[in-house]
């Protein structure tokens, strides 16, 4: 049988096929070396980092929910340095495709991250995450403001004019569309949808909520419905490509997610139950092609 | 290296009233495995329970691959009282740290729960491979018929039964009949083992701790990954210039207990 070329293109880069490993799960990616066939897929979409490492949140971090996971780590990361001279260069040596993920943490940060990146051989395609609910500062309070969220795009396209630039959007806003036309009128390549929900849970033996800071991220099937809609809402919106991510579980849900619009997908939390999905998705792909998009 | 396979149950058998054996047939290709090491399992092919469930070795020979399963949710539910010839997908062996062999010196088990299987492989593994000398082990359960003795007592010198209720043996926990071994000259000197909640080895390690040469820790943990991606189960670790946080699942699941950030870890 012929295989079908799944080449996909998001801004100046060529994606080998549209399949990503999404942010945060994905780690540094090579964690899932001998569980994901990392060459089969398109790329890996890093653990988001900020200029300076950080930590993360104390306490409980991970909480199962109905299809769901909770999750507040809060960005913990080994920071710019160390993330560009090991941990990008280890992927790209073993063949994978890095989408580099970056925090907007506060402006100064921001700033010197961009720079970094601008200073590092190799990254051709960034993605902004201006929307993680796990953090104090910056992360989702810069993502739900149209005015923020365009000044930091228009940053990261002003200093890097060749970069394929990413804005990962949360769907904690009144019409997340909003905010995607937002960063396309800034310069964004296309728009990453959707970062997690934001939920809560309460231990009921403990009397207390689940999570130190209460609120945390909600991933997995639960969210599925919700970032399809999003999806099919932005990609009806602006004209730039949309990468679909949240809860994809199967193969029938990637093929969902290119029919309400997307051109590339990612799978987050689903590989922690199956890390052969991402490559069942790419071979599903092969044998029908992508699907296209449906119409009004 | 790590990687993932289907495995077969072969056989399970109820040991108490909450704790079952589940033994799958080995997978072909599945890698020789240290003590200490685990595997993850995806339980059902539904999204109930959605995470896989991360679970000790309690043995591994060339053909059979053993768990000890308490029934603490769904997950656990569905795997100890799984059919016959039931497939499940396993991913391991995980874990990038093992129990180091206590090369024929005195070595003490301590286990909590079903902290008991990684002690269990590693005094198999060690008397297969001639390096155990006495071994002991201080086991505690809530009640004499949570006790799991019958399945392990080959396997040591002696154990030491502890029981919450004093319905057998030593009326405490673990960490107090441990403690009066010690105070009493019948254990100490050699190297200290524990798997068990974290506030066991942390009592373990402020009250028992320094009658030993060292004491090395499995360390339980919810977790997503198992491979040190997420970040979900870390803990913090003292280096250096203060502490890191290092992830359970790969960066043990052993740790040497006085290297652990305790009083942080309380916070």
């Amino acid at each position: 049988m012929n295989r079908r070329s799944l080449e996909t293109e998001i801004g100046a880069v060529t994606l080998r096929n549209p399949v990503l490993l999404a942010s945060g799960p994905a780690g540094y990616g090579l964690e899932y070396e001998g569980l994901v066939d990392l060459e089969r897929i398109g790329g890996v979409v890093t653990k988001t980092i900020s200029f300076e490492p950080r930590e993360g949140n104390p306490g409980i971090r991970l909480h199962e929910t109905g299809g769901g996971l909770l999750n507040s780590i809060g960005l913990e990361n080994v920071g710019a340095e160390i993330f560009f001279s090991e941990k990008m260069p280890a992927l790209v040596d073993a063949g994978i495709k890095p989408v580099v993920s970056l925090a907007a943490e506060d402006w100064e940060d921001y700033r010197m991250l961009i720079d970094a990146t601008a200073g590092t051989d190799g990254v051709d395609i960034i993605e902004l995450n201006l929307s993680c609910p796990n953090v104090e500062r910056g992360g989702m309070a810069i993502g739900t403001n149209p005015e923020l969220l365009a000044k930091y795009v228009r940053h990261a396209k002003d200093t890097l004019p060749d970069m394929t630039v990413l804005a990962k959007l949360t769907p904690n806003v009144g019409d997340i569309a909003v905010l995607a036309l937002a960063a396309e009128e800034a310069g964004a390549d296309g728009i990453t949808a959707i970062n997690t929900v934001v939920g809560m849970d309460i231990d009921l033996a403990a009397g207390r909520p689940v999570f130190k800071r209460i609120r945390a991220g909600l991933s997995g099937p639960a969210i599925m419905p919700i970032a399809l809609d999003a999806v099919w809402r932005i990609s009806r919106t602006v004209d730039i490509p949309v990468v679909g991510v949240g809860g994809i579980t199967s193969v029938a849900d990637a093929m969902k997610f290119f029919m309400a619009g997307a051109a590339a997908i990612q799978i987050g939390t689903a590989v922690f139950y199956d890390p052969a999905l991402p490559e069942k998705i790419v071979e599903a792909l092969e044998e029908t092609g992508i699907p296209g998009p449906l119409g009004e | 290296m790590k990687g993932l396979f289907t495995g077969r149950i072969i056989r399970t058998q109820r040991l108490s009233p909450s704790s079952h054996l589940v033994v799958f047939e080995r997978p072909r290709g599945f890698p020789d495995v240290a003590p200490g090491q685990f595997i993850s399992l995806r339980i059902t092919s539904t999204i109930t329970p959605l995470l896989r469930r991360p679970f000790s070795i309690m043995d591994l020979t060339g053909t059979e691959l053993h768990l000890l399963v308490k029934v603490v949710g769904k997950g656990s539910d569905i795997l100890a009282h799984s059919q016959c010839g039931a497939e499940m997908d396993i991913a391991g062996p995980l874990g990038d740290t093992a129990f180091s062999s206590p090369g024929k010196k005195d070595a003490v088990f301590v286990a909590g729960g079903t902290g008991l299987a990684p002690m269990i492989f590693a005094a198999r593994t060690w008397k297969r491979d001639g390096s155990l000398g006495r071994a002991d082990l201080v086991y505690g359960a809530g009640c004499e018929e949570e006790l799991l003795v019958s399945l392990c007592k080959e396997d040591f010198t002696a154990v030491h039964s502890a029981t919450i209720d004093g319905s057998c043996g030593f009326e405490g926990d673990a960490v107090a009949l441990l403690e009066k071994l010690v105070e009493e000259g019948k254990a100490g000197g050699g190297i200290l083992y524990s798997c068990g909640p974290a506030g066991m080895v942390r009592a373990m390690e402020r009250k028992a701790a320094a009658g030993f040469s060292r004491h090395l820790t499995s360390l339980e943990a919810v977790m997503a990954c198992g491979v040190g991606a997420c970040r979900g189960c870390t803990i913090p670790v003292k280096t250096d210039g203060g502490t890191a946080l290092r992830t359970v699942c790969s960066d043990g699941t052993v740790f040497d207990a006085s290297e652990i950030d305790w009083e942080r870890w309380e916070e």
